[in-house]
């Protein structure tokens, strides 16, 4: 952690909002990364990212900078995250058929600009993304969107770096296997 | 074994272990190489190389591209107004503040309150825990026979009420016997 950053962290664990503002700018966009990594959905990736600056704000005292500063805010990010898609589950707009064919609703069956391609592929993402525990999905999200190392997606988990290893290795294999016909090398 | 249309050669299982590390940029310079020179002559590792690059891309390109056209209109606006708000304090947060009062309010309020709760307490309980029966103690205090009534008093427990039973002629079983 940097000077400016401990500064900042510091302004703002004395309720300083300006300095929380200045952390907003700095993260906000990869808070959103996180956030929509997880719900694919961009309005509720947009509250995800107020929702986790509110909860920042009124938690940054329990911040002692023991880790660093941004796999604390991610931690935050992405357990919002994923309390947010526990909390809005609901019918899910489209299934998968026996092999795995795309069954759209009625009412994306009935539009006479049918989604595109990619707009299915991208249902078809976030369908296998779906189907992975909670811990796999943020391992595989801190690693293929953001780029983390294990050691960082350990200290974002709370895990050891074997365990990311695993969650990233049985994460990986699940949607590979769910997506086969869009990830397969050497087609 | 078969992946991604390529045969998987024996060596394939040891540099498995490593492909993954390989890709993620998570190996040692000397097991970098030791997959390097695998990959140069294994197609079904390269494909399964490429299936993980293929797998970053399905995850990653849509964030990417949200990322890019997000102008998060309101979105500090709203975090502002958010921080403004007071937070609701849950019950126990409540009880702790409702609790956690002064030193003099301590003194003066409190603790009287809680010995006064406490006496109320000692006083009420032992009518509330005592024993009542639903039924009083019957006891026959005497029995007297005649030819022609014969009487029993029965006394109740508390309130004291004395039952006088008169009843006529010898009883069958005595007359009986």
């Amino acid at each position: 952690m940097d000077v400016n950053e401990a500064q900042l962290i510091s302004r703002c664990q004395q309720g300083d909002q300006d300095a929380l503002k200045e952390i907003f700018n700095q993260y906000h966009q990869k808070v959103y990364r996180i956030a929509y990594g997880v719900v694919r959905q961009r309005e509720e990736a947009l509250d995800i990212v107020q929702e986790v600056f509110i909860k920042l704000y009124r938690s940054i005292h329990q911040f002692r900078g023991k880790s660093q500063f941004y796999t604390y805010l991610y931690r935050m990010a992405m357990n919002t995250a994923i309390d947010h898609t526990r909390k809005m589950k609901r019918v899910p707009p489209l299934s998968m058929d026996e092999e795995g064919g795309l069954q759209l609703s009625d009412d994306a069956e009935r539009r006479p600009d049918r989604i595109l391609d990619h707009k299915e592929l991208e249902e078809k993402v976030k369908w296998a993304m779906d189907q992975l525990s909670p811990d796999q999905k943020a391992a595989l999200i801190f690693r293929e969107v953001e780029g983390l190392s294990y050691q960082e997606i350990a200290e974002a988990t709370g895990s050891s770096i074997g365990t990311v290893m695993s969650r990233l290795h049985y994460g990986r294999k699940k949607v590979q296997e769910l997506l086969k016909d869009y990830v397969e090398g050497g087609r | 074994m078969w992946k991604g249309g390529g045969r998987m050669k024996s060596e394939c299982s040891s540099v498995s272990r490593l492909l993954e590390k390989y890709f993620d940029q998570e190996v040692t310079p000397e097991e970098r190489s030791l997959v390097e020179d695998h990959l140069s002559d294994c197609s079904a590792c390269r494909d399964a190389l490429k299936s993980m690059e293929n797998l970053t891309t399905l995850i990653k390109s849509p964030v990417e591209e949200a990322v890019e056209k997000e102008t998060f209109p309101w979105v500090w606006e709203k975090v502002e107004k958010g921080i403004q708000r007071k937070e609701r304090p849950g019950l126990w947060d409540f009880l702790k503040s409702w609790l956690d009062v002064t030193p003099f309010l301590k003194r003066k309020i409190l603790i009287p309150a809680v010995a006064a709760a406490a006496i109320v307490i000692l006083i009420t309980a032992p009518l509330l825990f005592k024993k009542t029966t639903s039924y009083p103690t019957l006891s026959v205090v005497k029995y007297v026979e005649s030819e022609t009534y014969n009487v029993m008093i029965y006394e109740l427990g508390t309130p004291q009420v004395t039952v006088i039973w008169l009843f006529e002629g010898p009883e069958e079983e005595s007359s009986t016997s």
